[in-house]
């Protein structure tokens, strides 16, 4: 296990060295550059100063050698200045904006995994009742249907159409993030339960859409995974054997039905990290997924590079982990 | 001598006579058939369907009392911000999400077939894909196939030695020209050290390319490809390649832009959604030819004499065909979603042209006063993604042996 660990881990050096110099190349071949704005917003600047602007940014020289330079920088932790926010790429990615991500795609996850679970093991236990149909027609209409539509119905609905003297209660916000930080309450200018509330009231909307999304999909996960463990041979036995019917469903086959489950978990995880942009451009709230966006448009190469490198590492990081996961919770893998 | 060989038992039925009658019972496969028909029907037909041209601006005196209007008999949902009628705009979007749809999942499940196909057939038969020119294998007969690229192979094997090293001067040339002036700082001896190091591994290289042999093994070549494009992050990647397709100063810009003027976008769409859609295609064909190959059917075919492009496609692929297709026909779904996606964020096709997607973010802005402008195009593609979704576990239900015990 150890060796295989080490194997695997020293393979994904080339992998994402590779990653990285295609993001790289891909970023440097995007039409216009960084100094495009300068040109626009300032007509008076001369020629020797934007040749001199441009070789201060290293953009005088071929993409590969500029790509050296990144990356000699990027291992020893220097990601270069966000050119938009004035501010270290890093300190902009980790400190600002990877905490909110964190926040809304982790919440929606956890709570998409605590109703799909239950609800995946109920519809398949009730295999061919008419609520294993409801769910099932249920799920499929919700990963049939498109972020972007489901975040505007549920904006329209809940921050715009409704009024409050019908539903008795004050209306969503339409999006952001409050102006609560956490340092007001660490300075004691806020109250924790006060801090609490406020993030929580904005999260409703973003998190429903998210996790009603997501819920669909790992129900259907959970379902086809327990049926598929249902009809194995070992479910026969243990029913012949006259187990109770509860013993054979959550020590025999639950157990082995949640295996490919924790390995899907495992492969989702790296986008958490990455945050939902669709979901986040709705909502406008201030995540990775937007920030990634944002920098793409604007040609804030450094926090671009940055963050999608970031996430190509934890994409390999968490394949690996879900590949160990999966010996770990079954113990008739073995790697070698 | 011939030997007769009848197509068919008498009175037996073929596979996909068998499948169409297990299709038939799934109720909601087929209504979902039949949804899907329609659409397309609608599509092909939009100019006889739509009541007013999906672009035509109304003109003359009171303009404003033509924009945003509430559903009416003339305008069944209503006109948008330029005056426009939404439902002829919602027909002829469909044309562009359905072509989208199918062209762009039927490439990238033929590309994945193909790349899945020879990993699977070629795991753990290394090709010989470098001989050094000084190699003694290479004498006596080759195929001339071979004998080219053996040429081609050792140009672009030097070109990168060649590159590699002055890739490195370029790199630490500076520091190693202030070592010769005099300037012994740690960094400057370093990067010399690495120059050295870098030139030392290239000549070494350089002289075993004389004689050396390399074996390709494509399976793990491809697979390689394939765990490479699903760690690189998509939705950034592919906005990344979309502006940078339609850039005119790119060529390949350039080149669709004049093949397909106003469909450029279209065309540019496609491409990256096969680009990103192969792979899980690929993954899927190679574990189905791993276990066929495997088969007495194949040893036969190769036993008699069958080319090993004749094995592959037309003996492996075909009984590879049942997942391929279910695997298909969820891609139209995908692909139409994913183009919406795009869209939405502003970076799939572009106006004036009609997709939903589009339709649907020039609606979000409008959301607060014409709500009803972002409900049909939005509906649609759900509609559309649903049905494709149904049809795609309709198929898998009918084509899987397992569920016809």
């Amino acid at each position: 296990m150890f060796a295989y660990t080490m194997r695997r881990l020293l393979q994904m050096v080339p992998l994402l060295f590779a990653a990285s110099v295609v993001i790289y190349t891909l970023l440097a071949l995007q039409p216009g550059d960084p100094l495009d704005e300068l040109r626009r917003n300032n007509p008076r600047i001369t020629q020797e100063q934007l040749e001199a602007l441009k070789r201060s940014y290293g953009l005088d020289q071929p993409i590969y050698v500029r790509y050296f330079k990144w990356l000699g920088r990027a291992v020893r932790g220097d990601l270069g200045y966000s050119r938009d926010y004035g501010i270290p790429a890093a300190e902009f990615i980790f400190k600002q904006r990877l905490p909110n991500t964190l926040l809304l795609s982790g919440v929606a996850l956890l709570l998409a995994l605590l109703v799909a679970i239950p609800v995946g093991i109920f519809s398949a236990v009730r295999q061919y009742s008419t609520a294993d149909y409801a769910i099932t027609f249920l799920s499929f209409m919700g990963f049939s249907m498109p972020i972007f539509f489901l975040g505007i119905l549920l904006l329209y609905l809940f921050a715009v159409a409704i009024p409050e003297n019908i539903s008795g209660f004050p209306r969503l916000p339409t999006g952001g993030v409050p102006d609560l930080l956490w340092s007001d309450v660490r300075s004691g200018n806020a109250g924790l339960f006060q801090f609490i509330g406020r993030w929580a009231w904005h999260l409703i909307l973003p998190v429903t859409a998210l996790s009603l999304i997501q819920m669909a999909a790992w129900t259907r996960f959970m379902r086809a995974s327990l049926l598929e463990v249902m009809n194995q041979d070992f479910v026969r036995t243990a029913r012949a054997k006259g187990l109770d019917e509860r013993v054979v469903l959550y020590k025999h086959a639950l157990r082995n039905a949640l295996i490919p489950i924790v390995t899907i978990v495992g492969l989702a995880v790296p986008g958490i990290f990455g945050g939902a942009t669709i979901t986040e451009t709705i909502f406008s709230w201030p995540g990775m997924g937007r920030a990634i966006f944002d920098a793409l448009v604007a040609k804030d190469y450094n926090v671009a590079m940055a963050s999608l490198a970031f996430l190509a590492l934890l994409t390999a990081l968490f394949n690996l982990i879900a590949d160990l996961l999966y010996a770990v919770v079954d113990p008739r893998i073995r790697y070698n | 001598m011939a030997i007769v060989v009848p197509r068919s038992a008498p009175g037996s039925q073929s596979t996909w006579a068998l499948a169409w009658r297990s299709f038939k019972k799934h109720r909601l496969a087929m209504s979902s058939l039949v949804v899907v028909i329609l659409l397309v029907l609608m599509a092909v037909f939009a100019p006889f369907v739509a009541p007013y041209s999906p672009t035509a601006q109304p003109t003359g005196e009171d303009l404003g009392s033509f924009y945003f209007q509430g559903p009416s008999k003339e305008h069944w949902l209503g006109t948008d911000d330029l005056g426009r009628d939404a439902l002829s705009r919602i027909i002829y979007g469909a044309r562009i999400s359905l072509l989208v749809g199918f062209v762009a999942a039927i490439s990238s499940v033929l590309f994945g077939t193909i790349m899945g196909t020879l990993a699977g057939y070629f795991q753990g038969k290394p090709l010989r894909f470098y001989l050094g020119p000084l190699n003694r294998e290479a004498e006596g007969w080759q195929p001339l196939t071979f004998a080219v690229w053996r040429v081609i192979s050792w140009v672009l094997f030097y070109w990168a030695l060649y590159f590699v090293a002055r890739l490195a001067w370029t790199l630490a040339g500076d520091s190693v020209r202030s070592l010769f002036s005099g300037a012994w700082t740690a960094g400057n001896v370093f990067a010399g050290l690495g120059l050295l190091l870098v030139w030392g591994l290239s000549a070494a290289a350089a002289v075993w390319g004389g004689f050396g042999r390399l074996k390709l093994d494509l399976d793990v070549a491809i697979s390689r490809l394939v765990d490479f494009m699903l760690t690189i992050p998509d939705l950034p990647l592919l906005l990344v390649l979309s502006a940078l397709l339609r850039d005119p100063g790119v060529a390949v810009g350039r080149w669709a832009q004049a093949v397909f003027g106003d469909a450029a976008s279209v065309f540019i769409i496609i491409t990256i959604l096969v680009l990103f859609g192969w792979t899980g295609t690929a993954r899927l064909v190679r574990g189905a030819i791993l276990s066929l190959r495997e088969q007495d059917f194949t040893t036969a075919a190769q036993a008699l004499g069958a080319r090993e492009s004749r094995v592959m496609f037309r003996h492996l692929v075909p009984n590879a065909m049942a997942p391929i297709i279910v695997q298909a026909t969820l891609g139209v779904g995908g692909a139409i979603l994913t183009e919406a996606a795009l869209s939405f964020l502003g970076f799939g096709i572009q106006p004036p042209v009609a997709t939903w997607g589009n339709m649907l973010t020039n609606a979000q802005e409008y959301i607060f006063s014409t709500p009803w402008l972002a409900l049909a195009p939005g509906f649609m593609i759900f509609i559309t993604i649903l049905a494709f979704n149904y049809l795609g576990d309709g198929l898998r239900d009918a084509l899987d042996p397992r569920s016809r015990l």
